[in-house]
């Protein structure tokens, strides 16, 4: 255990020495510390605007007054799913392209080969490691955001609303990490650090962006029968093609986990968490899947010898 | 300290080590020699246990380098041909981290220890990245060092130094072994540094040792050629 205690250690110190890594996390702390205060921003104003119809309203001794607008706090912070889903996916991609190949063209895979340690242990070693650095990376968001959002919109969330934003770092860890995973196998597979890195730049894109977008294209083909008008009309929702292939993009199943646990999803946004996590269990296994997968395959690639 | 028996490896046809049988006594400078490409760095690497043989069995301090291969790992240090170490830490965290995985007790005095002894005490707190090639080399060796194995493997140790790192590379062999009694097992193909350095030799050629004796012996068996070179080409030009 202290061989990997000790590999993982090296990690973190390595990870937090690193100027590019470390410019891409602060731009990933920043941007969603943005995210919230615009968002927190934005409901104030919207807030204030309903405070100013009521008011006018109530000087006109008007008879009704329209509903107060729902407000879930846990939505003020969605954007995050969004930079976890891209700017995360990317952070922890570069963390891991070069944890196998870089060592191994410096020759200091072999120094630690040598030691009285397994390979398996060299690979729980740098999955600890990785794993340390994301969830120091959401936690201090988690901290800075929740902190944040308190203060600019005055809110403060209850019981199952933290429940929900602690699930939501949760998932994201559990995202980012397979993203690391995946990236530490193509590392262990490869010599080449940078052929490494443009691979999973493409993997990224295809379940990021190309998969989704492909998806959105065939909720586009959804169409409403108005059989009193004689009519048909283009009716954007998800259909048989657009759920299958969002399948195969852990980044859209992260997603839809995301706003239902952040609140964008009106119907569930008052749901208990635990009811919540029932509702998306398929689209959980669908996110865990592949990195359970690829942690698999990454410590059988470690025991051959070109490994080395 | 070393025994080999009909070691050898495989790479599908390919045989890139045939039938290798070797004896290093303990305490002595064995120089492994060979052109590029003779099964050098592949017999080293089954020594440390990074491949496994294909056929026959080697031995370190009597333990079998694949069945009691973590045993072996504790005894041996290593030093690869071309090593850069972790760049953005400082030697002294470079050293601690490889400390840390040999398992090394007392280590902040273990590592004051070898820096000394390497005459690197100046340095030790500048980025790795910041040395020159002998420096590295110089915390390269630091770091085989650190636990005291019984036995060093150094790859190619001078290969890229200028006169003087190698010089200073040769002071510090000379400097393990009689102060510490470490037994070294160096590859070279430098035939220069072996009469100066090694008590014992051994000559590979396309993955077969064509011999392996003391390198006084070696002398007395080739009498009319006057240098080491001299007696490797002959050995070499007499087996093609």
């Amino acid at each position: 255990m202290s061989g990997v205690w000790t590999l993982a250690r090296k990690e973190v110190k390595a990870a937090f020495r690193d100027n590019v890594f470390l410019i891409i996390t602060g731009l990933f702390v920043v941007l969603s510390i943005i995210s919230v205060y615009i968002g927190s921003s934005t409901k104030n104003a919207e807030m204030r605007a309903y405070q100013d119809i009521v008011q006018m309203l109530k000087s006109q001794v008007a008879a009704s007054l329209p509903p107060a607008p729902a407000i879930y706090p846990l939505a003020i912070l969605s954007n995050i799913i969004n930079y976890v889903c891209m700017i995360g996916a990317v952070v922890a991609i570069f963390l891991g392209f070069e944890s196998f190949s870089g060592e191994r063209n410096a020759g200091t895979l072999r120094l630690i080969a040598v030691r009285p340690v397994y390979r398996d242990q060299i690979v729980t070693g740098k999955l600890l490691g990785g794993g340390m650095v994301i969830g120091l990376l959401l936690a201090v968001i988690l901290v800075f955001n929740l902190a944040l959002f308190m203060v600019v919109s005055g809110l403060s969330p209850n019981a199952n609303e933290m429940g929900r934003l602690i699930v939501f770092f949760i998932l994201a860890f559990l995202y980012m990490s397979s993203f690391y995973v995946t990236t530490l196998y193509v590392s262990i597979r490869t010599d080449d650090s940078a052929f490494g890195f443009m691979l999973m730049m493409i993997i990224w894109i295809s379940i990021s962006y190309v998969l989704p977008q492909l998806a959105d294209s065939q909720r586009n083909f959804a169409y409403a029968l108005n059989t009193t008008a004689q009519t048909v009309t283009q009716v954007p929702s998800d259909t048989v093609v657009s759920k299958t292939i969002e399948i195969f993009s852990p980044a859209a199943q992260f997603q839809n986990v995301g706003k239902d646990l952040l609140q964008v999803v009106p119907e569930t946004a008052v749901q208990g968490v635990f009811r919540v996590i029932q509702r998306q269990i398929g689209a959980l296994v669908n996110i865990l899947l592949p990195g359970l997968v690829l942690l698999f395959l990454s410590y059988r690639a470690a025991q051959r010898e070109d490994a080395l | 300290m070393l025994v080999t028996e009909k070691l050898g490896k495989k790479y599908g046809e390919f045989s890139a080590v045939e039938d290798l049988s070797l004896e290093v006594a303990e305490g002595s400078i064995f120089g492994f020699l060979g052109h590029n490409g003779a099964g050098k760095t592949t017999t080293i690497s089954m020594l440390t246990t990074l491949i496994l043989p294909t056929s026959g069995r080697a031995s370190i301090g009597g333990f079998d380098v694949v069945k009691d291969n973590l045993k072996v790992r504790s005894m041996i240090g290593y030093l690869p041909e071309s090593v850069t170490l972790y760049g953005d830490l400082t030697a002294t965290e470079n050293l601690r981290f490889f400390g840390r995985l040999s398992g090394v007790e007392h280590l902040d005095a273990n590592i004051e220890e070898v820096l000394k002894l390497l005459d690197f005490t100046g340095w030790k707190d500048r980025k790795v990245k910041t040395y020159s090639k002998g420096m590295r080399q110089r915390i390269g060796i630091a770091q085989a060092i650190l636990h005291r194995p019984r036995i060093l493997f150094l790859d190619e140790p001078t290969s890229g130094l200028d006169p003087r790192g190698t010089k200073d590379m040769r002071d510090i062999l000379l400097k393990l072994n009689a102060e510490w009694g470490t037994t070294i097992f160096m590859n070279t193909h430098l035939l220069s540094e072996v009469t100066k350095v090694c008590t014992d030799i051994g000559i590979i050629s396309k993955g077969r040792l064509l011999l392996a004796d003391s390198l006084d012996t070696i002398k007395k068996k080739f009498p009319e050629e006057k240098s080491l070179e001299e007696i490797y080409f002959r050995i070499e030009v007499g087996k093609r």
